[in-house]
């Protein structure tokens, strides 16, 4: 009855969705969305912000079509650059970046490519069916998730993260540490109080983090590379025979793409999570689970699929809470919800019944521009691909040009740009004297909402810990997080000391 | 196509770089004005921003440029203001929060209420008094009692230290005197998460923000802090009706120029921003956003200032709250 309801639902959304003016509005979102994914640092949040008022002179239904459209778009576009030039064009794609360059650097680039798209559409697709069917379990999964819960779950994700680091484990913990100081800077949440600003009120909400990862990832590794005059790594002519994955390959990748379909999902419904954990955590898992870990890092097949398809199926799934609730999941929900208010419509639990023409109309959307990025990618990639394959004399410099002008706009801030050149020197220091730089994004992240969630929580049970046993949610990451503890203490004490590479002599 | 935007962008920096940087008061305005909101795309007070600034531009027949300067609490776009060139091509939105900043930041390097012309008030957002729906009031009055029979034990949500919604809470505090316990969010969504989910108990939201939630019987409504009740919620009583007279608190979003600012380019903006509010299309507009019109002159707007600003003084200082 639920399902039938549910298709008949949907049905209509097509009927909305394929008329001719709402069809060119998703092609444009999409194609654009998709340029900018490719174009370092220039995020949805600052297209979406600029085409902001462009959509006051058209109809409500294609103004929200078009702006999601751009949002996962740019997922698509993201993966592009991490895997063939090592540049995070958004922070969630930074983990994409530890194995799709290193394929690139192996000569299967292309397949890493056909993957993504593979993993990201089939993602995508789970997503929007349980946005379909299964959106009133998942809120009612979202309203349990009080401070308790959350922190739990940061802490889980802190540990998983922490151990997930390349080469000596020390090394990881080390950076964990420095991305938590990172994201202690601004003002305390709780108190008010402002740490580690130095009095510049540039600093006084934190470091961004679109400005934290261009740095760290791409001017890092400019830096490094600027000066060797190699030839770059994507003079390698991309067609589609390349971008077809082996058949062993594809095998590898089946099951990544299943868990981190999953992981993204139980990620979207969880207002506030952000997309770049959700990624980080699914890369982890890979990594825990593989039957030879040390393969990370070097161009492992499932390092890219599972991120990738995490970040697609939340991407998705986000539109959930922000839809059915009004609750955004993260900043650029926040500006689709503000693009809707403006159009008269009120967003919140009655928006579905309200303005149903919005929300199918969007979930029909979703599955009509999921396919046309598909179809469309395997032209356009070339064409991406083209122009980032310009001689490094040219790509560094207009890089570094798209680089400053999206971090600029995101705060329209000058100072954003001197504090990208600052990680780039920071990330480079690090880089050399071989330290993973990956791990200070996830600190970076979880550290905030930990503490937050903590002492907010603490707040709430009057300073008692035994909150966290006494809730079953938080009971059971807590419950996770020690097995987590445990297992990496026995592996360690299982190991023959000639693998104990933190302690090896040089 | 990359070609092509990039010729764009580079076209753009030209014509910037070529419009005159003098403006005399009466060929105002010469070249686009600058809109300067201090929070980011998306918010209530870039909407308020965004409808005014659309029909502004129609009036002077210059485009309305917005520019969002978002970051600590606002300071950062009203400092850059304040140091702009008073020819009334960069206008600001101002809020309740600058008159509050004013006391709760110890160093500004600007003074608000002296730094900046006031051009008329634009429009106003009543808080209101928000329970969860399992919490046992139903009405103010039991709603103050429960907490004096419990002190340090009900808590309430806010946007964060120091905003308008914090502030309410801390002077509900006072004047009703019982003891809430302050737990601060980063922005307003989550903490109506929390509220709904009955992670915390009450909250002084924006009645924009919270309006739907009432509607769909997740949140209860208590009181609205306005003088009047607002005509988005009807039903709702003020604070004083309810029971509590002395607890009133409103947001505001007016707009302001640096304070030298020619007088006759003040008085200019003043009628078009006055008549613009008076369109019966806008106030529909801002209606659906929660808030109500509230045109002004440039001397009501400064009285406000003014008293706000001292107001506010007195909460902070009775309360302790401070941004180091």
């Amino acid at each position: 009855m639920v399902m039938e309801q549910a298709l008949a639902d949907l049905w209509y959304g097509f009927g909305v969705a394929l008329q001719p003016a709402n069809l060119m509005w998703v092609v444009i979102g999409v194609v654009l969305g998709n340029l900018i994914g490719v174009l370092p640092g220039m995020g949805a949040m600052t297209t979406i912000s600029m085409l902001l008022p462009l959509t006051y002179v058209i109809p409500a239904v294609p103004a929200i079509l078009m702006l999601a459209g751009i949002f996962y778009g740019s997922m698509y576009g993201g993966a592009i650059c991490a895997i063939l030039l090592n540049l995070p064009s958004h922070p969630p794609h930074a983990v994409t970046c530890i194995d799709g360059y290193p394929m690139t650097l192996n000569g299967r680039g292309g397949a890493a490519l056909g993957i993504t798209m593979m993993a990201s559409f089939f993602a995508a697709s789970v997503g929007i069916v349980l946005m379909v069917f299964v959106s009133p379990l998942l809120e009612a999964v979202a309203f349990k998730f009080g401070p308790t819960e959350i922190s739990a779950v940061m802490l889980l994700g802190l540990l998983a993260g922490a151990t997930m680091a390349r080469g000596l484990p020390l090394k990881g913990i080390a950076m964990t540490l420095f991305g938590l100081f990172v994201g202690a800077i601004g003002t305390d949440v709780s108190s008010g109080v402002q740490r580690y600003t130095f009095g510049l009120r540039e600093l006084a909400d934190g470091v961004d983090l679109a400005a934290l990862s261009l740095g760290l990832f791409g001017i890092s590794d400019f830096l490094l590379t600027v000066n060797r005059r190699e030839v770059a790594t994507t003079t390698t002519r991309l067609t589609m025979r390349q971008m077809m994955p082996t058949r062993n390959e594809l095998k590898a990748a089946i099951l990544p793409m299943l868990r981190g379909t999953g992981i993204g999902a139980i990620f979207g419904a969880m207002p506030g999570t952000g997309p770049t954990i959700t990624t980080f955590v699914a890369y982890a898992l890979e990594r825990k689970i593989a039957k030879s870990p040390e393969r990370f890092g070097k161009g492992a097949i499932e390092g890219v699929t599972a991120p990738e398809a995490a970040a697609h199926s939340k991407t998705q799934i986000d539109f959930i809470p922000t839809m059915s609730l009004g609750i955004p999941g993260d900043p650029v929900m926040a500006l689709l919800l503000g693009a809707l208010i403006i159009k008269g419509i009120n967003t919140g639990p009655q928006l579905i019944t309200e303005h149903p023409d919005v929300f199918w109309g969007l979930v029909a959307s979703f599955w009509i521009g999921n396919l046309l990025l598909m179809v469309l990618n395997v032209p356009l990639i070339g064409i991406w691909v083209r122009l980032l394959r310009m001689p490094y004399r040219l790509l560094f410099p207009s890089a570094l040009f798209f680089i400053a002008v999206g971090v600029y706009s995101t705060h329209n801030s000058v100072f954003d740009i001197l504090l990208v050149a600052a990680f780039g020197c920071v990330g480079a220091i690090f880089l050399l004297l071989e330290f993973p730089v990956a791990p200070i994004v996830l600190g970076f992240v979880l550290g905030p909402m930990l503490e937050e969630n903590f002492r907010r929580a603490m707040v709430l049970s009057h300073g008692d810990l035994m909150i966290y046993l006494q809730r079953p949610i938080s009971a059971g990451f807590i419950i996770a997080c020690m097995v987590l503890i445990l297992l990496q203490l026995h592996s360690y004490l299982r190991a023959p000391a000639s693998a104990r590479p933190a302690y090896a002599p040089h | 196509m990359s070609r092509n935007w990039l010729g764009a962008l580079v076209a753009s920096f030209v014509v910037w770089g070529m419009s005159s940087p003098a403006a005399q008061a009466d060929s105002y305005p010469s070249k686009p004005i600058h809109l300067v909101v201090g929070y980011a795309a998306g918010g209530s007070t870039d909407l308020v921003a965004r409808v005014v600034g659309q029909r502004l531009a129609e009036a002077l027949g210059q485009p309305v440029v917005i520019d969002n300067r978002p970051g600590a609490g606002g300071t950062i776009a009203s400092d850059q203001v304040a140091r702009s060139a008073p020819d009334g091509h960069t206008i600001f939105m101002s809020t309740i929060a600058n008159t509050i900043n004013t006391s709760l930041y110890p160093k500004l390097p600007f003074d608000f209420a002296a730094d900046f012309a006031p051009i008329s008030l634009v429009a106003t957002v009543p808080n209101v008094l928000v329970v969860n729906p399992d919490l046992p009031a139903t009405n103010l009055k039991e709603f103050i009692a429960l907490a004096k029979s419990k002190p340090g034990q009900l808590n309430f949500a806010s946007s964060g230290t120091g905003s308008s919604i914090h502030l309410s809470g801390e002077l509900f505090n006072m004047v009703a005197q019982v003891q809430l316990v302050h737990v601060p969010y980063k922005g307003s969504a989550p903490a109506v998460v929390d509220l709904i989910s009955g992670q915390v108990q009450s909250m002084f939201d924006n009645l924009s923000s919270s309006l739907p939630y009432i509607k769909a019987g997740k949140l209860r409504a208590l009181a609205v802090t306005s003088a009047q009740r607002s005509a988005a919620a009807p039903d709702i009583p003020t604070m004083a009706e309810a029971g509590l007279p002395g607890c009133e608190v409103t947001s505001w979003f007016a707009l302001v120029a640096p304070a030298k600012t020619p007088k006759a380019i003040i008085v200019r903006l003043n009628e078009e921003v006055r008549r613009i509010l008076g369109e019966p299309a806008v106030k529909t507009r801002l209606s659906e956003l929660g808030a109500d019109v509230a045109p002004s002159t440039p001397e009501e707007l400064a009285a406000l200032i003014a008293s706000e600003t001292a107001k506010w003084a007195s909460v902070i200082k009775a309360s302790g709250a401070s941004i180091e």
